[in-house]
């Protein structure tokens, strides 16, 4: 009985060879979590579309590497930043 | 007719036939003559060599008082003056693994080459392999045969002060070391030699190791996010700010753990990235883009999770080795079971 991990990376592609199951695509290796440049509310909101599909992925079957991309589909409700 | 070879031989407790894991902490001793496998290994070794001393302690002893069971080991190898120790064959035994390492490194010091045998996924063995001489062996006693003609050949080479050429043909673990060594024809020629191969569906072995990762079952995924404790890994090197608590930039041997439990996000102030693998300027100026308090949190007032776990782990992910970083993973792992957490996000720069 493992617990499931969502691994967040710039390098998903790294994670993914290297055998992390639940790889989430992050922004920037030196900004995983968000992007600066977007200014405050939409760094906030992109931050949290990433930890969002990283918790998605933690309530997602699955049978080896598999890749959540927070880049795909439609945008999600705006957080605002607090 | 020349004089034999000197051969020194390290066995632990067990297989020294004093006793199993109650006489665990026997101390040093030595014995004149070969011990249990020693004598496999005499017949082995045959006329060319003879084993002049079997020197015996416990595992426990040497994994609780290193330091001195190896000066002990080393007086016993000063008095036997051994062409070469042989240690072991440990098997898949971790304890008596790192003991025979520890063994052949006292042999080391004195300038007394020294060979162990035991199983590739000893623990000693990706411990000690680079410094010392490891042949393969079985996961258990029932290898005894081939593990003690294995040590036996290369303990007569030693002895006689024989170069070993490379593991890959030798046989022996490899030690990671890298040497000029002709291979006979150019790099182009062999390399076209394995396309054509490849081509043609024969066998191909690359001159450039390569480390499959190790595969994880996927764990089962989380029923209710509503109900779930979530915590929060980072390899980005965080520390609380001015790096109180000492952390390395890279090359981690331990990981550090951080109560977030007052916290609703990281600030600046009191936070900051320390890792010599990337730009942390960013990091500084928002320590939640590698550990995700600040969003969590907000999920957590609406709801959506049940709680963010009290601790946090830390550490520099760069330059790390691999077994390093499983033994570390291993760690911050038990310790999240402990605390029944349901889910954990892992950011990694």
């Amino acid at each position: 009985m493992g617990i499931p991990v969502g691994m967040i990376s710039a390098i998903y592609s790294f994670a993914m060879t290297t055998g992390a199951n639940r790889v989430v695509r992050g922004a920037r290796i030196e900004h995983v979590c968000g992007d600066p440049g977007l200014g405050p509310e939409k760094d906030y909101a992109y931050g949290m579309r990433i930890v969002r599909k990283a918790l998605e992925a933690l309530t997602v079957p699955v049978s080896g590497p598999t890749l959540f991309d927070p880049h795909e589909g439609p945008a999600e409700e705006a957080v605002h930043a607090s | 007719m020349t004089e034999p070879l000197r051969v020194a031989h390290y066995l632990n407790q067990f297989f020294a036939g004093i006793g199993g894991e109650e006489r665990a902490g026997v101390g040093v001793s030595t014995r004149p003559e070969p011990v249990g496998p020693g004598r496999a290994l005499q017949a082995a070794l045959g006329d060319a060599a003879r084993i002049v001393g079997t020197v015996i302690c416990g595992d426990n002893h040497v994994a609780e008082r290193e330091e001195a069971a190896v000066a002990a080991i080393r007086r016993e190898l000063e008095a036997l003056r051994p062409a070469v120790l042989v240690a072991g064959p440990a098997f898949g035994s971790g304890r008596y693994g790192l003991a025979c390492a520890a063994a052949c490194r006292a042999a080391a010091a004195l300038g007394i080459p020294a060979v162990t045998g035991m199983h590739p996924d000893n623990p000693a063995v990706e411990a000690h392999r680079a410094h010392v001489l490891i042949v393969p062996t079985a996961e258990s006693a029932t290898g005894m045969q081939a593990a003690v003609a294995s040590l036996a050949r290369f303990a007569l080479r030693l002895a006689r002060g024989e170069a070993l050429g490379p593991a890959e043909l030798e046989g022996y673990v490899a030690q990671g070391k890298r040497r000029v060594w002709d291979r006979g024809r150019p790099g182009y020629q062999r390399a076209l030699d394995m396309l054509l191969d490849k081509l043609h569906g024969r066998p191909v072995v690359s001159e450039v190791p390569f480390h499959a990762p190790d595969r994880v079952t996927p764990a089962a995924p989380i029923a209710d996010l509503g109900r779930a404790t979530i915590a929060m890994v980072t390899t980005g090197g965080l520390v609380r700010k001015g790096n109180p608590d000492k952390q390395v930039a890279a090359n981690a041997t331990r990981y550090h753990r951080h109560s977030v439990k007052d916290l609703e996000a990281l600030t600046p102030e009191g936070w900051e990235a320390y890792h010599a693998g990337y730009f942390n300027h960013i990091v500084n100026r928002n320590p939640n883009y590698i550990l995700p308090l600040s969003f969590l949190r907000d999920l957590e007032g609406k709801g959506q999770i049940a709680r963010v776990h009290e601790w946090m782990y830390a550490l520099p992910g760069v330059s790390t080795p691999v077994a390093m970083a499983r033994q570390l993973g291993h760690r911050i792992g038990e310790d999240l079971r402990e605390a029944r957490v349901d889910g954990v996000l892992l950011v990694a720069t």
